[in-house]
């Protein structure tokens, strides 16, 4: 395990692969060697807040998670399979805001939050503050987690918020926002709970959130 | 190769506290180092909620013309409002930034380009975003080409932006990029292509160095202008070496009067 551990936290694709084969043929819980994903993934990050790692490899860290949970497929049985839908750590709502249409930090924090447990329902760019909060309302989710480049978003996230308010809603969830320029004078202005300018500093705010 | 100079942009924090505060020496110092640094054009974004932009655009404007006569303004905003006040303002006529294949793009500023003859950004975007292949980016610049000639605008007065994406989030990103380049040029020899070239580096290490590589390869790609940081004397110089050995500059006066101009190479000893 530990072997694959560094695998992955090295970036060895292929050696990552083969022995995750080869530690599902001998037997080993699926949940076991997502475990070892997870770890990986803690190192991975770290690395990343280090300025060692970069975006390519959350990039690929994410690609051999996907993989991973292909190979693990076929061994899963009652019990034994990582926790499914109704099990999930809690739930995510997540979207870029109307006027803006930047995704890759939203869509790196999606993939993250997803391979940390979370059920993550991703709203996609451009999305109007009634559809936050429509979705809010069917979704229920424990943390709503609005992403934006430009200074206009704020306006934007903070109609979201104000959304919240007025349903009475704004004291069961977490909010936080995420972008590039994203601040504390942001985060106040919209009404959230937290702000994040990188996708790893952001999810490690949503896990402690839910008690990680 | 045409520089649009990009720091006037009020996404940017310090530019938004300017506007806010109405700080016209900052904005003018701005303008007027981007425009002797080689910047032809100057890119101006508000930055701000619909209801201020159009005020505070005639605010900028006012600023940079002042303080840069001879540059052009590139008006940057998505709302016709703020475009008309701005265009109102210029005594030049002035590039609007920009059209895309995005409906209310296609009805505020189109015709605003068309009734003032401007010159153009068309960004290879439309309401279902960013196309994937080079295919159908042409396909967007192809329908938008269409209209910027039925509303009666010559081609060269059009600055096709085939758009950049960021190489650390896709390995064929900066390919896309190039073959965009390519197809467009090719069906429409006349256009200008611009683009946002520091996207290509965002989440990597080294992002000048992947600039200047990337800018070499969209050069040989046809790219004839870029929206970029004007002072950044590296990518200056890359940029006019990178010209040069691609035939595109007569005897090498170009490289060799800005060398003798100390405008490009490391900088001189003082």
């Amino acid at each position: 395990m530990e072997e694959l551990v560094k695998a992955v936290s090295e970036m060895m694709e292929d050696e990552a692969i083969d022995l995750t084969k080869k530690l599902l043929d001998q037997g080993e819980p699926p949940v076991k060697v997502l475990d070892a994903y997870k770890d990986a993934l803690v190192v991975i990050g770290k690395r990343f807040e280090e300025g060692v790692y970069f975006v390519p490899e959350l990039i690929m860290a994410g690609e051999m998670m996907k993989t991973a949970s292909e190979l693990m497929k076929p061994y899963m049985t009652k019990g034994s399979g990582p926790a499914p839908e109704a099990n999930k750590k809690g739930k995510f709502l997540l979207g870029t805001v109307e006027g803006d249409i930047h995704d890759i930090g939203k869509d790196m924090v999606g993939m993250l939050l997803d391979i940390n447990g979370f059920e993550v329902k991703d709203l996609g760019v451009d999305v109007p503050a009634q559809k936050f909060l429509d979705e809010y309302k069917a979704f229920q989710p424990d943390i709503v987690g609005m992403s934006g480049l430009l200074t206009l978003a704020y306006d934007s996230m903070k109609k979201v918020v104000d959304g919240l308010k007025e349903m009475g809603a704004r004291d069961k969830v977490k909010v936080i926002i995420g972008g590039g320029q994203v601040d504390e004078h942001a985060c106040k202005f919209v009404g959230a709970d937290a702000w994040a300018t990188d996708a790893v500093s952001g999810v490690k705010c949503s896990l402690q959130w839910i008690g990680n | 190769m045409i520089v649009i100079g990009e720091k006037i942009n009020g996404t940017r924090k310090q530019v938004a506290q300017a506007i806010a505060d109405r700080n016209a020496d900052f904005i003018r110092d701005l303008a007027k180092r981007q425009f002797e640094a080689g910047a032809k054009y100057l890119d101006v974004n508000a930055g701000t909620m619909p209801q201020r932009e159009p005020e505070d655009m005639e605010w900028l404007v006012d600023n940079v013309q002042e303080a840069a006569p001879d540059a052009v303004v590139c008006l940057d905003s998505a709302n016709p409002k703020a475009l008309r006040a701005g265009i109102n303002r210029t005594a030049k006529t002035p590039m609007l930034n920009s059209l895309s294949g995005e409906g209310f793009r296609i009805e505020g500023v189109l015709p605003l380009a068309c009734e003032f003859q401007t010159e153009l950004i068309v960004l290879a975007l439309d309401d279902k975003g960013i196309p994937k292949t080079a295919e159908e980016r042409l396909a967007v610049v192809r329908r938008l080409v269409g209209m910027t000639r039925e509303g009666g605008l010559p081609d060269e007065k059009l600055y096709v932006d085939p758009l950049v994406m960021a190489i650390s989030t896709g390995t064929e990103n900066g390919l896309i990029t190039l073959e965009t380049c390519r197809k467009i040029k090719e069906e429409f020899p006349k256009v200008h292509l611009t683009c946002g070239l520091s996207n290509i580096s965002f989440g990597m290490p080294l992002r000048s160095i992947l600039n200047q590589a990337f800018i070499t390869l969209s050069i040989q790609a046809g790219m004839d202008s870029v929206i970029v940081n004007p002072e950044d004397r590296e990518l200056r110089t890359i940029t006019m070496a990178a010209e040069t050995l691609l035939g595109k500059d007569r005897h090498c006066m170009n490289f060799n009067r800005a060398f003798r101009a100390g405008k490009i190479g490391p900088k001189a000893a003082s």
